[in-house]
């Protein structure tokens, strides 16, 4: 083996009642790409954030270039060229590309002899070579708020490449990413190791895994289980380590039964906030027993045909018809009571209240119903039982039970919450956006389970989602929207996954 | 029209610097409603060294004057580190802190005045005589047919803060200092994680913002009263803040805000002049650049965006 860069021996972290990460022993060598696999909350992020010197280990010991190094500010980590992609972005977003990056090692000349002026000018120079020399394609004078997502990732590799590290550990960069978007990052991080850079990758996606990295180290609630070469490991063996158990690849589904009509949409246009049509003339229905799952790229106008259907967004033409009520014009609370359920795209800004508890948000869609209340007081008790009785049978996990802020659970424990208080409403039509969108496996299936067993209780089930292999695998009717329409719809046997692509990029019905 | 030019200056530019302050503090994210507080302590303690030391300096000599803005800035800036350990280190809301810092300069420095005012001077007073401020005239440009009256009859404190707001415009836009103070308005996180400390940098913000107001405090002092007394607190430092959130916390915008609110001011006086009401009008004249500040609010609170982080109280460990 080659010479070893980093090397970690027994450390260990605790959080208030949980233990993040626990007597974990590592060694990463120089120039390679080394991936840190596990579960949402296996304390993957906890590890590097250590290493990255934002927190400090409890125990143990951190070896950098074989010196024995304590790093307790992000500062001391740059100083040992170790640099980090956070899962959110650290930039400000009303800098331009090379303020953002230049921040904290700013170079000055000084106007007139005496003003210290910061030296743009010349960063400019160095940010833009450095983003040839990678293919880190991006205007070094753009002002951040401008850029997508995906150059916003480049700004902050960069910003690692500007500060000349060579250990750079990325934090799950492709969770924000399009399919196309992260074949680009994942060649940018071969390039970063072909050019002599050790790269830590975390995710909890097996097939980036396959694609890049030489080595893997799987972590399973705090512990490291197995450290393994990738090309001679296979995917589910890998999968099996993470989750701690065998999980099944494919769905078991029965053929659907339909019933009755359950959602009509009737030539549904709805604006987005910017008064552009982000829906025209949708229609389509679903029945009991049906999922009817809408493939698109992203921005085609999903979120606003669910964001319209929930009544978060006002509808300006067409209708709505809930079990054959028109509800185009009512409110939320309305429509929720009527049996419509919703677990929305931004789970952590629309789904859930982040400095509530866990049983507060378990309640939301509850505590004004007789039994949780009498009179205007609520009954405290009855929230408590509730609650315990949601994340005893939804299994969802947090450090201080149903007491724990919801900010401080994993993303995929703050999903489950939602789709518990979410299902538990028994509505007749449950809608939902990206409903697994950066969970791992584990969760994954147990969700796409739900959902299937939710259909087979009678639901209507409309699933929105971005990925093909989803809609592929849970689908009983697929539409798919492109530009605001809908471009084709067929049952879920009569499309396969080329044609359904093809249509998702535009091509027109026949 | 010439006058009323001359007096919207002199009112505009104290008012400008005030704003420059709360620009600095909430550019760094911390909300300031403490200017009042910080321009009237700035005041009182460049008055008090007028007080202390007039014996020293030959009648009608201008050092004074000059040493009177130094000190009103020391103050206030001793008075605003106050107002920073309330907001940063013990990390209090910030609103109500400014409301507190307001209060209790509003009491202090009453009470200080009269207290010195008997048992050094031994008379019963509240106020601290200042000298009269010379204004100058620049002969030549002067002349000049309406735009003349920039030049004409200004006080020396009016070129000393537009010197001072070209500064605060490189300080803030061109130096290392000036892009980390913004950043932790925006993301505090960034700054943390690029090395830099947001306490450090929000700490002398706010210090900042305490010179400037306090030397605004005093440019009053010597152009409304030419005393030192209660009435320092007239509100300037609310409408310094309606300018600021109207300027959209940008220093050019800022500085047409308070120009509107300068002229408009000295306007009103004018027309109750022509007009010949009774003085019980120049009370309703006073009101129009708050009324005034209202009404632009209303129509320009939808385009502005104030700092991403102003008022959030920064927490490492807040993921
Ligand atoms: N700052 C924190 N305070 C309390 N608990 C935390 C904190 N950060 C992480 N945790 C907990 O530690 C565990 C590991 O978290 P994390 O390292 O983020 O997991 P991963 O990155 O593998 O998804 C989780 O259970 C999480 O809830
Ligand atoms: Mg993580």
């Amino acid at each position: 083996m080659t010479e070893t860069i980093v090397e970690m021996r027994h450390i260990t972290k605790r959080f208030p009642g949980i233990i993040a990460n626990d007597d974990i022993n590592l060694s990463i060598c120089k120039g390679e790409i080394f991936a840190l696999l596990g579960e949402n909350g296996a304390g993957k992020s906890t590890l590097m954030s250590m290493l990255f010197g934002l927190y400090e280990p409890d125990q143990g010991e951190f070896l950098v270039r074989g010196q024995q190094v304590k790093i307790d500010s992000p500062n001391q980590a740059v100083a040992l060229d170790i640099g980090m992609v956070h899962q959110h972005f650290q930039l400000v977003s009303n800098f331009t590309v090379t303020e953002n990056i230049i921040m904290g090692v700013e170079t000055s000349k000084r106007r007139l002899g005496i003003f210290p002026t910061v030296d743009l000018k010349n960063s400019e120079k160095k940010v833009a070579a450095l983003s040839e020399q990678y293919g880190l394609e991006v205007d070094p004078r753009a002002v951040i708020e401008d850029l997508q997502i995906s150059e916003r990732q480049r700004v902050e590799i960069l910003k690692m490449l500007y500060r000349n590290a060579e250990i750079l550990i990325f934090d799950e960069p492709t969770a924000v990413l399009t399919p196309q978007e992260i074949q680009f990052l994942l060649q940018i991080i071969r390039n970063l190791r072909d050019n002599g850079k050790t790269v830590i990758l975390i995710t909890h996606k097996l097939d980036e895994i396959k694609q890049v990295a030489d080595r893997c180290a799987i972590l399973n609630r705090g512990r490291l289980i197995a450290v393994r070469d990738v090309s001679q490991t296979s995917t589910q063996e890998m999968a099996r380590l993470m989750v701690g158990h065998d999980i099944a690849f494919t769905l078991d589904k029965k053929p659907a039964q339909f019933g009755e009509e359950i959602l009509r949409v009737d030539s549904l246009t709805v604006e987005n906030e910017e008064k552009y049509e982000a829906i025209r003339q949708v229609s389509f229905s679903v029945h009991r027993g049906e999922i009817y799952a809408l493939a698109g790229v992203a921005g085609n106008g999903q979120v606003e045909l669910a964001d319209a259907i929930s009544g978060l967004l006002p509808v300006k033409s067409g209708h709505i018809y809930l079990k054959q009520t028109d509800i185009t014009q009512e409110s939320v609370r309305a429509r929720n009571l009527r049996g419509l359920s919703y677990i929305p795209e931004d789970r952590q800004s629309v789904g859930l209240i982040l400095d509530f508890t866990l049983q507060d948000n378990l309640v939301l869609k509850r505590y004004f119903q007789p039994g949780f209340r009498k009179g205007q007081r609520i009954k405290l008790e009855r929230w408590q039982s509730y609650a315990r009785r949601l994340s005893q049978v939804y299994d969802i996990r947090s450090a201080n039970g149903i007491q724990t802020v919801v900010r401080s659970m994993s993303g995929g424990n703050q999903q489950k919450a939602i789709i518990a208080r979410e299902i538990d409403q028994d509505s007749d039509l449950q809608i939902y956006v990206q409903p697994t969108r950066g969970l791992d496996i584990g969760a994954i299936t147990s969700i796409r389970e739900k959902l299937i067993q939710e259909r087979d209780h009678g639901k209507a089930i409309l699933l929105i989602s971005l990925e093909l292999d989803e809609i592929m695998a849970c689908a009983d009717t697929i539409g798919v929207l492109y530009h605001g329409s809908l471009q084709t719809e067929a049952r879920a046997g009569e499309l396969d996954m080329e044609t359904v692509g093809a249509y998702m990029m535009g091509a027109q019905h026949e | 029209m010439n006058t009323m030019i001359i007096d919207g200056l002199s009112y505009a530019l104290p008012l400008l610097i005030i704003a420059c302050g709360g620009i600095f503090s909430e550019r760094s994210g911390v909300t300031n409603l403490a200017l009042e507080g910080f321009l009237g302590f700035g005041a009182f303690t460049g008055s008090l060294f007028v007080a202390l030391t007039s014996s020293w300096f030959s009648n009608g000599s201008t050092v004074p004057m000059y040493l009177a803005f130094l000190f009103a800035m020391l103050g206030g800036g001793f008075y605003a580190l106050l107002f920073a350990l309330l907001c940063i280190k013990f990390r209090a809301n910030q609103v109500i802190a400014g409301v507190v810092i307001n209060i209790l300069s509003v009491a202090l420095t009453g009470f200080l005045t009269s207290q010195i005012n008997s048992s050094v001077f031994g008379e019963a007073s509240n106020k601290f005589q200042l000298g009269v401020s010379p204004r100058w005239t620049v002969p030549g440009l002067s002349q000049i047919p309406v735009l003349g009256a920039v030049f004409t009859k200004f006080y020396p404190f009016e070129i000393l803060i537009v010197i001072l707001v070209i500064f605060i415009n490189y300080l803030l836009y061109k130096t290392r200092f000036g892009m980390h103070l913004r950043a932790a308005g925006d993301n505090p996180q960034a700054v943390d994680t690029a090395g830099i400390s947001v306490a450090k940098v929000r700490f002398t913000a706010v210090v900042i913002a305490g010179m400037l107001a306090g030397l605004g405090g005093m440019c009053y002092a010597y152009s409304i009263s030419t005393n030192f007394s209660p009435s320092i607190y007239f509100g300037a430092g609310y409408l310094a803040i309606a300018a600021m959130i109207f300027g959209n916390w940008k220093l050019m915008p800022t500085l047409a805000a308070c120009l509107i609110f300068g002229l408009a001011r000295s306007g009103a006086y004018q027309l109750v002049g022509y007009l010949k009401l009774s003085s019980n009008y120049t009370n309703l004249a006073l009101a129009i650049p708050y009324v005034l500040t209202l009404l632009l609010l209303i129509f320009f609170s939808k385009t502005n965006r104030a700092p991403r982080a102003l008022g959030e109280i920064y927490d490492k460990s807040k993921r």
